[in-house]
């Protein structure tokens, strides 16, 4: 379904975001989400503040959650409890292309596991690490809603189907950076 | 059985995303039709149609949307569940690709009908390309007075925004997405107060699945009698049956409710892949009991796959032919629901894992004369109002269905593993066998 | 009021009342772990399912307010077996821990155990663990093993609904699930080791407690904290003569379920005493000597003229100042007065979650003042000292900060000086009698709460070594200075006298402050304090 090659995440340093704040466009950004919801429920937009952060520096740190919590009015560790919660934020820095294996079901039934072996050994990682030149990292993940075209593996933000050994070693080889 | 598809016509239809192309279909006839209606009209033609929740619970949505209490003082919200998460499932990614306005247009109807002047698509974090999808159909449409202020000059205002969960199977339970959408952990409320009553932000909420809200303009446009027509008695309409696993040809079908799996398996997906033999299949999501293959035969409806012992649920049909180990199928839903349960109650939070510790141990060649007995306590106390909400019952039925259909599968793992012990293993206790497990892990 | 029935007998209740609450008014105890009184209800743990007549499916009885002619049943055959497959839900990944563990006696799952529980269970997979997490100090007071944890969340509400520090979070999910604090940061509010309290296993503990003592052996005696004037209500744990620690006793008007960090670790500073028996130091040296010569010597050095000064305390309970007041202050010759200190401020929330504020450091500030006792500050006190020349009586060495200082005791040098004391001060270790004070744990006393309430601090030891309660002493010395008979005194004897000439206790008895929780003083009286 991706036409065009997926873009590397953009990543901040762990000395970056220890005491981030939020430049002009974030904060116009955040006022804007604000307007999506009542006035005493600013709550939620914890979830779009988030993502807006992973957006800008590429995960959550603690002083992220700091920050955030600042901002709307909610203490850090009840940021902390809700960003773990939900899986695809970011609690350490990722490398610059988020491999995101389906290991569900379906995917399995139509060869994930032969990739998932391609994979570590080309990569030489395991799920859960990066490699050394912080290029990929290599997650398992539950099914991501497209089984009639598995196998799936979600690169970033974008969906990669039907793929093979073959045609995965083209897609990885045609990423820059 | 085949009709002219209605939710997916614009299939293949170039450009079919855009407004325009929409409005060349004939868009938003029924919105602009619907705002000039009495609400409690508009209901009474969802509910005359019979069409019921896609999403799983098939609860039938003119009836949800009766519950919302119009007199009470307070703003109420319509929210789209575009969480689609369930293992097996990919119809609602389909709609949104294929023909977003559609869906819109559902959630401005129902918007419109329970007196929402703001509603949600809670869509799941991974779908980013769907999510910015919705967010252009929504600009076009506001752009051109099909949501915003004032729609079609009717006085009626409604705003949509979209809502990026990220990376939780829970959050597709209603209660759970409200929750996350408040901006907290997706942890399903406790029930009654039910969402029509007390939903996001306190506030009376009707939650549809997208599917369920993309029939609605039809229904507006076309008549709720004429959607009855279609399908069976009590599962009206078409349905988007998401086909995936050990077919030729896996994908989104749409087709009448009552067709047969047999229909839907051999005929739309060209039966079993490279010429092999059906073994089972899971109706309508992992949820969903496992059938084995001579269920085929079964109509995809509601009724008809509750009596072949099973639920249609989302529609997600996962198809397994011979060459399936039915222990590693098992394995592989528990990892599943042991990773997506959210924690908050016991017998879920415990069993889950359990029942995955126990399978994964059977699957590894280290099962036990006990094990049978404990899958099967976990599956009873794990589910039938034991937790909070359906989730237990989620990796419960499918813990009853794979020992009730393959149970043999899994005893003959299980003597393997026993005769294995019994030949170097005489007089230690059963825990000396997790020794060897361990080592196992490790290489 | 709604009437229903549990187990076959009819309850009336207020509207709204859960069913665990409404259960216990007919002494019917529903298991619980998540529900508590004091914080919100959340109905996850799962073990206080009932059968509801008519209703297809067992309910939480926390989260199910009772209806008009509900028929409740908490103890069929399908409770029964729900709530053992929950007990066995709950103890598949819990660690065998209670040779080791804390909570062990006082755990609700070993007591839900025995009842509700099987014999054994189907586990037999290798449990899960959180390195790491297994000893680790969460915060100055309170040790985390999160092994042990059940996951309630009572912890977490405590912090975010009563001492709103919002300090405690839960993070990850599903069983992975653990209760952390933000960052590494410790838990530190000034309630903190209520969550040891709330936890109904060993997940959380008081690490001043750590492997102190078995709960079992301990006798609990009911009392009130000292530690300011708030007086929250106290369990002291103790045995064979130390106490090991306080755990806060429910009071609805008071403190809630909760006590403070500051006062409950009071307790082990109980334990010291540096005193033990009365000491005469005169030109010649010191000398240990009886009770009877040392109040004799006291009488003397009393009826010597000038004005003789009485320090008394604000730590006093109502009999002990009472005492004072009779048996010293009616003398004209006497000067009495009491220290008051405002000392740090200090804050506990009652049942209905309002905020009780301290007004002072002392248990009795307020008893004090509806005996009509002069009550001074520091600088006061140091004037009434400087200013005199008459000999001294201090009641307690510890009444009052300032009087535990090296001026303290240069100004009062070379003035006979009589000093009751636990512990060594500069004043003690140079007046000229010393005499050894039971502690407030020591002797039965009733003391007024700042919000007007009297409480009784019941005896949990014998005064150690020669140590004697502060009443006792005055009613002795009464005796020496001639103004009583022989005859037999006691705390409640001496509350019976007070309750009758004081109006602000007036219709109060011992025997009814031993069983209501406390009683508020006189309305007129109210004003006061």
């Amino acid at each position: 379904m991706t036409e065009v090659a997926t873009p590397p995440l953009v990543v901040a340093s762990i000395e970056a975001v220890e005491n981030p704040s939020f430049d002009e466009g974030m904060e116009s950004e955040i006022k804007r989400i604000l307007e999506r919801y009542p006035e005493g429920d600013s709550g939620a937009a914890l979830l779009p503040v988030l993502w807006l952060c992973q957006e800008r520096w590429g995960w959550i740190s603690p002083g992220v959650m700091r920050a955030v919590g600042q901002r709307l009015d909610l203490s850090p560790a009840f940021v902390e409890s809700v960003t773990s919660f939900y899986t695809m934020y970011m609690l350490r820095p990722p490398g610059k292309y988020l491999l995101q294996v389906c290991t569900t079901l379906s995917c399995q039934l139509c060869g994930t596991s032969g990739l998932v072996e391609h994979l570590k050994e080309k990569l030489g990682i395991d799920f859960g690490e990066t490699t050394a030149d912080g290029r990929f990292t290599l997650v398992d993940v539950q099914c991501l809603g497209a089984c009639g075209e598995a196998p799936v593996v979600q690169i970033n933000n974008d969906y990669y189907t039907d793929l093979t050994a073959d045609s995965l070693d083209e897609i990885l080889d045609g990423l820059d950076g | 059985m085949t009709i002219e598809p209605i939710l997916l016509a614009a299939r293949g239809v170039k450009n079919s995303r855009t407004l325009a192309s929409y409005l060349d279909r004939g868009g938003y006839k029924a919105l602009t039709k619907a705002v000039a209606m009495d609400p409690a009209k508009v209901i009474d033609e969802v509910k005359t149609s019979g069409v019921r929740g896609r999403g799983g619970a098939g609860f039938p949505a003119g009836v949800k949307w009766s519950f919302v209490p119009r007199d009470l003082p307070k703003p109420k919200y319509m929210i789209c569940n575009a969480d689609e998460s369930e293992p097996g499932t990919f119809k609602d990614r389909e709609l949104i690709l294929v023909d977003p306005h559609e869906v819109l247009e559902g959630i401005a109807i129902a918007s419109y009908a329970i007196d929402a002047h703001t509603a949600y698509i809670y869509i799941r974090g991974e779908f980013v390309r769907e999510a910015e999808i919705l967010e252009r159909a929504i600009a076009e449409a506001r752009d051109k007075n099909y949501l915003g202020k004032d729609i079609v000059g009717s006085g009626y205002d409604l705003e949509v925004h979209v809502h990026r969960g990220a990376g939780a199977y829970i959050c597709g339970e209603e209660t759970a997405l409200i929750e996350s959408i408040e901006g907290k952990r997706g942890l399903p409320r406790l029930k009654p107060p039910f969402p029509a009553v007390v939903g996001v932000f306190g506030c009376p909420t009707v939650v549809n699945n997208v599917e369920t809200l993309a029939c609605i303009p039809h229904i507006i446009e076309r008549g709720g009698a004429w959607f009855a027509t279609i399908g069976t008695e009590r599962s009206t309409g078409t349905k988007l049956f998401c086909v995936s696993g050990h077919v030729e040809r896996p994908g989104v079908y749409e087709a009448p409710m009552g067709t047969t799996f047999r229909e839907i398996i051999e005929g739309f997906c060209g039966g079993i892949r490279n010429g092999g033999k059906l073994k089972a299949f899971i109706p309508g999501g992992s949820s969903a009991p496992i059938l084995p293959a001579d269920r085929i035969d079964t109509p995809a409806d509601f009724e008809s796959v509750a009596e072949a012992g099973s639920m249609l649920g989302s529609g997600g049909v996962i198809v397994m032919d011979d060459t399936v180990d039915m222990v590693w199928a098992l394995e592989n839903l528990l990892t599943f629901y042991a990773h997506e349960s959210c924690g908050q109650c016991t017998p879920c939070r415990e069993g889950s894992d359990w029942a995955l510790d126990v399978v994964r141990r059977i699957r590894r060649g280290y099962g036990h004369a006990g094990d049978l007995e404990t899958l099967h306590r976990i599956a009873r106390f794990a589910s039938q109002g034991m937790t909070i909400c359906p989730l237990g019952d989620a990796f419960c039925l499918p813990i009853s269905s794979f020992l009730e259909h393959f149970g043999g599968e899994f005893e003959a793992a299980i003597a393997a593993a026993e005769k294995r012990a019994a030949t170097f293993l005489p007089i230690l206790p059963v825990r000396s066998d997790h020794a060897l497990f361990e080592s196992e892990e490790a290489s | 009021m709604v009437t229903f029935t549990i187990d076959g007998q009819s309850v009336t209740v207020a509207e709204g009342t859960n069913l665990i609450e409404a259960a216990l008014k007919v002494g019917v105890e529903i298991p619980t772990y998540c529900y508590h009184p004091g914080l919100s209800v959340v109905g996850r743990c799962r073990i206080c399912f009932v059968e509801i007549e008519g209703m297809p499916r067992l309910v939480t009885a926390c989260s199910t307010p009772v209806q008009d002619e509900m028929v409740v049943f908490t103890a069929s055959e399908r409770v029964r077996e729900a709530r053992a497959a929950v007990m066995e839900f709950l103890l598949e990944n819990h660690p065998l821990d209670c040779p080791v563990c804390d909570q062990a006696g006082e755990c609700g799952l070993q007591d839900y155990s025995v009842e509700h529980g099987l014999d054994s269970t189907h586990m037999i997979d290798v449990r899960r663990t959180f390195p790491g997490l297994e000893r680790r100090a969460i915060g100055p007071h309170v040790i985390q093993n999160q092994n042990r944890c059940i996951h309630c969340t009572r912890c977490v509400r405590f912090t975010t609904e009563i001492s709103e520090t919002a300090d405690l979070a839960m993070k990850s999910r599903g069983n992975h699930s653990y209760i952390d604090t933000f960052d590494g940061t410790p838990l530190d509010n000034p309630w903190s080791a209520c969550v040891a309290d709330v936890c109904p296993v060993g997940a959380l503990t008081v690490k001043e407690f750590r492997f102190r003592a078995r709960v079992w052996h301990l006798e609990e005696t009911e009392t009130v904290c000292p530690g300011c004037s708030i007086g929250c209500n106290v369990d002291l744990g103790h045995l064979d003569g130390v106490i090991h620690r306080f755990v806060p006793r429910a009071n609805a008007e008071i403190n809630g379920w909760w006590m403070c960090d500051y006062g409950r670790f009071l307790a082990d500073g109980l334990n010291s005493r540096e005193i033990d028996a009365p000491l005469r130091r005169t030109e010649d040296g010191e000398c240990a000597v009886s009770w009877e010569s040392a109040m004799a010597t006291l009488a003397t050095l009393l009826r010597a003229a000038p004005k003789p000064l009485v320090v008394a305390s604000a730590n006093f309970s109502n009999e002990a100042l009472y005492s004072v007041k009779r048996n010293l202050q009616e003398s004209a010759e006497i000067m009495v007065v009491v220290p008051i200190q405002s000392g740090d401020q200090r804050r506990i929330r009652n049942a209905r979650g309002e905020w009780i504020d301290s007004v002072d450091a002392h248990s009795n500030s307020t008893g004090a003042r509806h005996l009509d006792l002069t009550l001074v500050d520091g600088v006061a006190l140091e004037s009434y000292i400087r200013d005199g020349d008459g000999p001294l009586l201090i009641l307690d060495a510890h009444a009052h900060p300032w009087l535990e200082t090296e001026a303290a005791a240069a100004a009062v040098a070379g003035r006979p000086t009589a000093v009751l004391a636990r512990g060594r001060t500069p004043i003690v270790d140079t007046a000229s009698l010393v005499l050894p004070l039971a502690s407030w744990a020591e002797t039965e006393g009733t003391y007024t709460s700042s919000t007007g309430i009297v409480q009784l601090a019941r005896q949990a030891l014998p005064p150690a070594g020669q140590a004697r309660p502060p009443w006792e002493v005055l009613h002795s010395l009464a005796r020496h200075l001639g103004h009583e008979q022989e005859r037999i005194m006691s705390p409640r004897l001496l509350f019976a006298e007070m309750a009758a000439e004081i109006g602000a206790f007036a219709g109060m008895t011992f025997g009814r402050l031993k069983t209501e929780p406390g009683m508020p003083v006189h309305e007129e009286a109210r004003g006061v304090g």
